[in-house]
């Protein structure tokens, strides 16, 4: 009985442990992000996606940090592409883990769009529609996931900025995701939970 | 019994605290330590980024057999196994990844379009952007250098090359009836929508093993992967009206286009040279449907066409003109499946089918003719990894091609043949570095018909001799089987060949694209014949010979003058041929020495319009003059176009459409008929060869209705 009780608290343990390492891990590669590393926080990303192979959250975080850093070298033409194409073999990764998930459609999206950002003319005519195609489909899989909401409004408002056209319907779709923000509870403490602070910024800017 | 278990936990606590560091230095080709590496192993959080130096050292409670990998942008992955007490102060030497932007390409005789290329001359747009090119691709990549403008023809004459020099591939299978047919003074074009395709490659020589039976040219056309959405397209022209609707369910899509196209509206109102008793008149669909699998694709599009029209055509021999009708309809059906096997093996393949039947009226003459054309391809492509790739396949092409002719006195003869020409070809591609290219293959092909076997080889090799510059060398030999006009009276031949040689400098900055290319081009055994047409009592052998040399020249700027894009492109030629009923050698009518393409872009963003003009300048082609000593002795004056457009987009679905052709009216001949027979001084006399209208006027509206509401038509203007 005691033999028992022991190993079934060592295998326990053990589980436990390979819980707190992955936490462990996802707090660390969150806090060498935070504090300006973005590099090696990828590189961890993509060492815990190596270990968790049934979890999509790594490999999203490990391509997510890419494509916001590569938002910062949009005129280096090389370093960006080197940096995209490793950002989307993370995110095939993340999406063969997690199939018609809307945030890895949202994560899309935001790849191509930081192509377009760099070379509209080039990429322009090719990514839009894949990018409306994107936002479209994540739009229907997740009516109320705030980032869709407003990943989708933010793209939409600039080209019908560009077209001369009413953006006040956007800004209503902005406040919408505000106030999804506000009750949006994520499924584990890891799970996708951003955007809040751009829906302000961009809300501001509505009402400016 | 509890000590026992007390030591026996010490001792596991220890065994997992027992550490292992890995260490070490990452390095590039260069010997330049690499920052930012990540070094870590396999299956555990066990890992760092390399510091500035290079070097790395982390520690890990693994034991025994590891897995060590480094991985870290633009070079390849490497993977190290062993056991974790070897991982110590290593010294790791990072492959560049040669699949980069920054790499060499094979570029010598090849013109890229599309997205997925790395230097692409042209983007998919320009197709349709183009002022001169009216929505045809064909159009688009007669202002490429290279081409020859024929102005009256439309088809692509390259490099000294006949039309049917150039063969047209869609997704890898050839297509025997590409262009539209249309009267002796009106330019064809390709029959095919350019808004099917994504990816253009157009190959002016020296191309690869995969393609036979081309002595000039290769052209290939990818059709669209995957649609992006569901959209209706909706086109209204002067000249006729197209519906398009594309559909997406689950892994399958299917886009339909149906156009049709009336000329007797605008005749009506801007009357041309030619005498019509039923305008032109075409009527044609195309369907695309595409079914994804776990690891491939399948594709199956088919088009079909069907084309009327009868006039009387001005001669110089018969005052009251010849009158001509034709009634085309052609099929074509192209299936193709491609499917990545593993991480090595990709296995694709497809099958072409064309039918085609004509039914032409001259004078009493009626000729009907019937292709029934099949092509079948199998390749296989070996990874064996990022540098070193292996293509093999094997190919069939069958024709069969039937005559039939009837005037007053001839009733009912038959002719025609049956063509089999089968082929085997292999390939490999080899990056020595990111700076040095190699693409060698050979090609073996036997013709049932002759009963003949051809081997060409072909070679290519690019260098990269700065940041932004290359060059390029290329190689090769090609066979090509006497077209149906000389095979449906004689089969007892062989096929005719070219040998090229080519040298290619190409400078690719940001938005600034310029190539400078040189060739030489060998023919032997061409066909030669001894009657003005070729008919049963003509001799036939392939005695014949000739050669193309010249210098072509690209130069693409997109990015020194604010909302402008436009690009240069000057071909200097050199060419001389003996063959068909030729006397003597000499430069064929449909060649000539300078040809000159301007065509640029400019994008008014606040009236949201794109205006575009392209200007073609072509120099004489020569033609003979019976009153003068000599053939092919003479040059018509040099050829003047310039082209206008405007796109106008009223909302992002809503494009107003309005271009002219040759906007400054010059005006252009073509050639010269001679009369057959001299009149009462001697003289031949003669009539210039005009083309059927010196301008073309087109205004069109195109809607998109997407449920995004962001697509347009501009790619299928």
């Amino acid at each position: 009985m005691y033999k028992i009780a022991i190993i079934i608290t060592l295998m326990f343990s053990q589980i436990l442990s390979a819980q707190s390492t992955y936490e462990t891990g996802m707090n660390k590669a969150f806090e060498l992000w935070k504090s300006g590393q973005p590099a090696e926080a990828s590189n961890l990303f993509e060492r815990i996606a190596t270990v968790e192979s049934d979890n999509w959250l790594p490999s999203y975080y490990a391509a997510q940090v890419l494509i916001l850093d590569s938002f910062t070298k949009l005129k280096d033409k090389h370093a960006l592409e080197a940096q995209l194409k490793k950002a989307q073999t993370f995110l095939d990764d993340a999406v063969s883990r997690s199939k018609d998930n809307p945030e890895n459609m949202v994560l899309q999206a935001m790849l191509h769009t930081a192509y377009v950002a760099s070379d509209g003319a080039n990429y322009g005519m090719s990514l839009s529609p894949k990018i409306n195609a994107l936002y479209a489909k994540a739009a229907q899989l997740a009516p109320n996931n705030p980032r869709v909401i407003l990943c989708k409004a933010e793209w939409d408002m600039g080209s019908a900025k560009y077209f001369g056209q009413d953006t006040k319907p956007f800004c209503e779709q902005i406040e919408k995701s505000l106030q999804l923000f506000a009750n949006f509870k994520p499924e584990t403490t890891f799970d996708p939970n951003w955007g809040k602070e751009r829906a302000e910024q961009l809300t501001a800017q509505c009402k400016a | 019994m509890k000590s026992l278990l007390s030591c026996l936990l010490l001792l596991l606590t220890l065994t997992l605290q027992a550490q292992t560091t890995i260490s070490g230095t990452v390095i590039d080709q260069n010997k330049q330590p690499v920052l930012g590496a990540n070094v870590y192993l396999k299956g555990t959080y066990d890992g760092a980024s390399t510091l500035d130096n290079g070097r790395f050292s982390f520690t890990s409670t693994a034991t025994g057999t590891q897995t060590l990998i480094i991985s870290f942008l633009s070079y390849e992955t490497k993977t190290l196994v062993n056991n974790i007490n070897q991982f110590k102060d290593l010294k790791i030497t990072l492959r560049e990844d040669v699949n980069t932007l920054d790499a060499v390409v094979i570029s010598a005789g090849t013109f890229a379009a599309g997205d997925n290329s790395k230097v692409s001359v042209l983007k998919p747009l320009d197709v349709v952007t183009t002022a001169s090119a009216l929505g045809d691709f064909v159009g688009a990549l007669q202002t490429l250098p290279g081409t020859t403008t024929v102005a009256e023809d439309g088809r692509l004459f390259v490099r000294g090359g006949e039309a049917e020099e150039t063969q047209i591939f869609i997704d890898g299978i050839r297509v025997f009836t590409p262009y539209s047919p249309t009267t002796n003074n009106v330019p064809t074009r390709g029959r095919y929508s350019p808004f099917l395709f994504d990816g253009i490659t157009f190959s002016t020589g020296g191309y690869s093993a995969e393609y036979g039976q081309a002595l000039s040219s290769v052209l290939e056309l990818n059709t669209i992967h995957q649609p992006d959405q569901e959209k209706t397209d909706i086109g209204i022209m002067s000249v006729g009206a197209n519906l398009g609707n594309t559909q997406i369910w689950g892994k399958n899509s299917l886009s339909v286009n149906a156009s049709y196209i009336n000329l007797a509206p605008y005749l009506e109102l801007f009357k041309d040279r030619n005498d019509w008793k039923k305008p032109f008149e075409t009527l044609s669909g195309e369907a695309v449907f595409r079914h994804k699998t776990n690891n491939g694709l399948l594709k199956l599009y088919s088009a079909f066409d069907t084309t009327d029209f009868s006039l009387v055509q001005d001669d110089i021999n018969y005052s009251n003109g010849i009158p001509f009708g034709l009634n085309n309809n052609n099929l074509y059906f192209n299936g193709s499946y491609k499917e990545a096997l593993n991480n090595n093996w990709t296995i694709s393949g497809g099958i072409s089918y064309t039918f085609a039947n004509a039914k032409t009226e001259v004078f009493e003459s009626k000729i009907k003719s019937t292709q029934n054309s099949v092509h079948a391809k199998v390749k296989l492509k070996y990874r064996f990894n990022n540098r070193f790739k292996l293509n093999f396949g094997v190919e069939q092409f069958t024709t069969q091609f039937t005559e039939n002719y009837n005037d007053e006195t001839i009733t009912n003869v038959n002719y025609g043949y049956n063509n089999n020409l089968s082929a085997a070809f292999t390939e490999a591609d080899v990056f020595f570095s990111k700076k040095i290219a190699l693409k060698a293959g050979f090609r073996a092909e036997y013709s049932a018909l002759f009963d003949a076997v051809n081997v060409s080889p072909r070679l290519s090799l690019a260098y990269k001799t700065g940041s932004k510059s290359q060059l390029s060398l290329a190689y090769g030999r090609f066979f090509q089987q006497p077209n149906s006009d000389i095979l449906k009276f004689n089969q007892d031949l062989q096929a005719q060949q070219a040998q090229h040689y080519i040298l290619n400098y190409q400078y690719n900055a940001d938005g600034k694209i310029f190539r400078a290319e040189t060739y030489y081009k060998q023919y032997s055994d061409l066909v030669k014949y001894d009657s003005d047409f070729t008919s049963f009592d003509t001799d036939f052998n392939n005695s014949g010979d000739g050669f193309a040399k010249g210098i072509d020249l690209f130069f693409r700027d997109n990015k020194s003058i604010k909302n402008i894009d436009y690009w240069v492109s000057y071909s200097l030629l050199d060419t001389q041929r003996d063959y068909k009923n030729y006397a003597n050698a000499a430069q064929p009518n449909f060649a000539n020495a300078h040809n000159l393409s301007v065509v640029g872009k400019y994008w008014i963003d606040n009236l949201k319009s794109q205006v575009g003009l392209s200007y073609n300048f072509a120099s004489g082609r020569s033609y003979t003059d019976p009153n003068q000593e000599g053939f092919l002795n003479q040059k018509t004056k040099s050829y003047n176009s310039l082209s206008l457009n405007w796109a106008y987009l009223l909302s992002p679905q809503k494009i107003l459409y309005f271009s002219v052709n040759n906007a400054l009216g010059f005006n252009n001949i073509n050639g010269y008929q001679y009369a057959n027979t001299p009149d009462l001084n001697g003289q031949f006399n003669s009539r210039a060869l005009r083309p059927a209208a010196d301008q073309f006027f087109f205004v069109g509206f195109f809607w998109t209705i997407s449920e995004k509401g962001t697509d347009n038509q501009l790619d299928n203007l």
